[in-house]
């Protein structure tokens, strides 16, 4: 059994979940108890053990009903119902329970039902009928369901028809199906380096704050509590400890083509960020604007990358128009946004010569403690064509240009170290100030800033600079 | 022996329908004395769970609320500084007398140490709910509700505690667990728990039930409310959880708006029953008017 159970969880880490070993041995001693002859059970309590994340459970599944059915001998009393059982929920997902809208793309459920002489391995084989279209199988379940609502009369969206992407340029090299844009594990391990970089040096400074932190009011109890062995005498004085506050993030971010790629990684930046330190709301717009706060915390985000990419959030057919977006922000979401959060704006601002709406920048500014807009764009072609950066760069802190993921990493560092210094005590203020102009006004580092050797990409040739 | 069996029968008896992966956690847990860490959405009966399981098997109930900034001297063990000093006041002469027939300064510092112990003793302890958890005689529910509200430094605190059942005080030394308790976490998911907790805990996800089961639930509670009635009641609340609202509606509105079904003594479901009783549906505003259409449109 135990080699059983370990070959069983390198798989599971083969497809991406993180099993320790004492978790392991857990499932070993869970399966010890409770027996492995009913499926359902010993199923249950893998899951139990061995997942430690929802995200992760629909992933458990797929490996559980891949890797069990190779052992058929495993176990001999499996009783067909169950089997099938797991069959269905496998083709059609653990909550399938929520999703009872009869989708008419994958209606090869009662097939399964009805028949009667069906043994485990007629049911693999069963399975990889749903496998036949490979564009559409691909994927978690959720993705696969989705896909099914998808209608299929609409036009491809242009990531995936355009062939100078360079992300699909990348995935079709590889030889992978096209589905539209998604991170690669390496892109999200670099993602995943890029912010904890960030993290280690944002933590040394804040580390430098921290002696000042608790400068607040006196706390009584923990002084005597601390000098009671000095007989009573204050040597020791304890603070109370100030609040200290989560940065507060809100992201408004363009997923129009034109943009797509910069937004993307954007959205990558703050799926990473997004536990760590951050309270961020994010929407996304085309032409209207939707939050996606609780996907980008919820999803995996390839999944949320597809969901976006299918239209279902925001029509992505349509002309972006920064105006009408404002306008509806300012209808739906500017009443409860709470505490002063600093308002980033990512996008080219090529209104499709509509209505500017500039006015509405102004109430959000009100709102905000900053207000930056980034765009990939770069200075020279801000004039042409119907591009309303100046307009809309008048009420904003900072108009920066980001074309790679380190100038993004960059800015956004830039921005949590401002937050932080908003609470800090006066001292540490002044303190980091200088420290921030020393790295400015470093001639040295003046022009090589955000562009060391290794973020220039090596695969440039295709088409794909820092994006 | 338990199976799980019987623990879904024993949590029924207490009011609790589970499902066969709450019941095999609950049965986990018990067999490998593992904490459960629950995670789902608000009102699915996280909490629940915890309550009708210390109801079920008779453990006292010991509850440690989360919120930020929540820390040692409130989650393990504080020292009641105040009586600390009043006793050493009022000893002061018996402290005296027992020195004074020391001969020399050495003699009365080795006399006095070895009562040490005296003034850092479990006398002299507050026990905060985890280490009252770990050295009730009885075996005790401990519940660490909403982990997700405490900071990071909380959850490290509690690596110790909940992979080895015991708490350091380094005045004391380590104290151990005299049973270990039953342990549930529960987390709305509003923060990311480190990998170093979850891998200390067994896993648990709560859904929204299926229609069945929760159909069982409000059953138990309110027997009165008939049958068919509860049933369009629940089929009507999963398409309003299919609305994409803001706030959907968990087992716990369901239960609500069941208790003021029974109260207004509702036979039929109409829409102008739901649009006068929405507010126990949905808790925004714009989450009321999207109920009411779906009402109208289902129902009329």
């Amino acid at each position: 059994m135990e080699r059983i159970i370990v070959s069983f969880v390198a798989e599971l880490r083969n497809c991406g979940i993180r099993v320790s070993p004492s978790e392991s041995l857990d499932a070993v001693q869970a399966l010890g108890l409770a027996g492995m002859e009913r499926r359902r059970l010993s199923r249950q309590l893998l899951r139990l053990t061995l997942v430690k994340n929802v995200n992760d459970i629909p992933v458990f599944n797929e490996v559980f009903n891949r890797f069990f059915s190779r052992f058929p001998s495993l176990d001999p009393k499996a009783e067909i119902p169950d089997l099938m059982d797991a069959a269905l929920i496998d083709m059609e997902g653990e909550f399938s329970y929520l999703n009872q809208v009869q989708d008419d793309h994958d209606d090869n459920g009662p097939l399964l039902k009805f028949d009667s002489d069906i043994n485990p391995e007629d049911l693999t084989e069963l399975k990889s009928l749903t496998e036949i279209d490979p564009d559409d199988s691909d994927g978690t379940e959720i993705t696969v369901q989705m896909k099914g609502y998808r209608g299929t009369s609409k036009a491809p969206r242009p990531s995936r028809r355009m062939p100078q992407n360079p992300l699909t340029i990348e995935l079709n090299k590889a030889g992978a199906v096209d589905r539209g844009i998604t991170f690669s594990p390496e892109e999200q391990a670099a993602m995943q380096e890029v912010v904890s970089r960030m993290m280690l040096r944002l933590r040394k400074d804040m580390k430098r704050m921290k002696n000042n932190q608790n400068r607040g009011k006196l706390h009584v109890i923990k002084t005597i509590q601390k000098n009671y062995r000095h007989d009573m005498v204050p040597f020791q004085v304890a603070l109370r400890r100030k609040r200290r506050e989560k940065p507060r993030l809100v992201v408004l971010c363009d997923v129009s083509f034109s943009v797509s790629h910069a937004s993307r990684f954007m959205l990558l930046l703050l799926h990473t960020l997004h536990n760590q330190l951050l309270d961020v709301r994010s929407f996304i717009f085309n032409r209207e604007v939707a939050e996606i706060t609780d996907m980008l915390a919820n999803m995996p985000v390839n999944d949320l990358m597809q969901v976006i990419d299918t239209g279902d959030i925001v029509d992505l057919d349509a002309n972006s128009s920064f105006g009408k977006v404002f306008l509806s922000f300012k209808k739906k979401y500017l009443e409860n946004l709470r505490g002063r959060p600093a308002f980033i704006i990512l996008g080219d601002a090529r209104n499709n010569y509509d209505e500017a709406n500039d006015w509405v920048l102004d109430e959000i500014r009100e709102k905000a403690r900053y207000m930056l807009w980034l765009t990939p764009e770069e200075r020279e072609t801000w004039k042409r064509g119907d591009c309303l950066i100046e307009t809309y760069g008048a009420y904003c802190d900072k108009v920066e240009v980001v074309k790679t993921v380190d100038d993004l990493s960059l800015f956004v560092e830039d921005l949590l170290r401002d937050i932080y210094a908003d609470h800090a005590h006066p001292l540490d203020r002044k303190r980091l100030r200088e420290a921030k102009e020393e790295e400015v006004y470093d001639s040295k580092d003046y022009y090589t800033r955000g562009r060391t050797g290794d973020c220039q990409p090596s695969f440039d040739p295709s088409g794909r600079s820092g994006w | 022996m338990i199976t799980e069996q019987k623990v879904k029968d024993f949590l029924q008896t207490g009011g609790y329908i589970a499902d066969d992966a709450i019941a095999t956690a609950v049965f986990l847990a018990l067999r490998m004395e593992k904490p459960i860490l629950i995670e789902g959405p608000p009102g699915v009966g996280k909490t629940g769970l915890a309550k009708a399981l210390s109801a079920a098997l008779d453990f006292p109930l010991v509850r440690l609320q989360c919120y930020e900034g929540i820390d040692e001297g409130k989650a393990l063990y504080d020292w009641e500084y105040g009586k600390q000093l009043l006793y050493t006041q009022l000893l002061r002469t018996q402290l005296d007398n027992y020195l004074s027939v020391s001969a020399d300064l050495r003699e009365a510092v080795d006399r006095l140490s070895a009562e040490e112990s005296l003034f850092f003793s479990k006398n002299f302890l507050v026990q905060r709910p985890i280490l009252r958890s770990f050295l009730s005689e009885k075996r005790s529910l401990l519940l660490i509700d909403e982990i997700d509200r405490s900071d990071d430094e909380f959850e490290a605190l509690l690596l110790e505690c909940l992979s080895d059942f015991q708490v350091s005080i380094p005045e004391l030394g380590v104290i151990e667990a005299k049973r270990k308790p039953l342990t549930i976490l529960t987390s709305n998911g509003t923060r990311m728990i480190s990998d170093a907790l979850r891998r200390r805990c067994l896993f648990l996800y709560i859904g929204y039930p299926e229609l069945e089961r929760e159909v069982a639930i409000v059953r138990v509670k309110f027997p009165d409310l008939c049958e068919d009635l509860t049933r369009k009641m629940v089929e009507f609340l999963r398409k309003v959880r299919e609305l994409n609202l803001r706030k959907p509606p968990s087992v716990s509105e369901t239960l609500d708006w069941a208790q003021v079904l029974s109260i207004l003594k509702a036979t039929r479901l109409t829409p102008e029953v739901v649009a006068n009783t929405v507010g126990t549906i949905a808790k925004h505003q714009s989450d009321l008017q999207k109920v009411t259409e779906l009402a109208i449109q289902e129902l009329g």
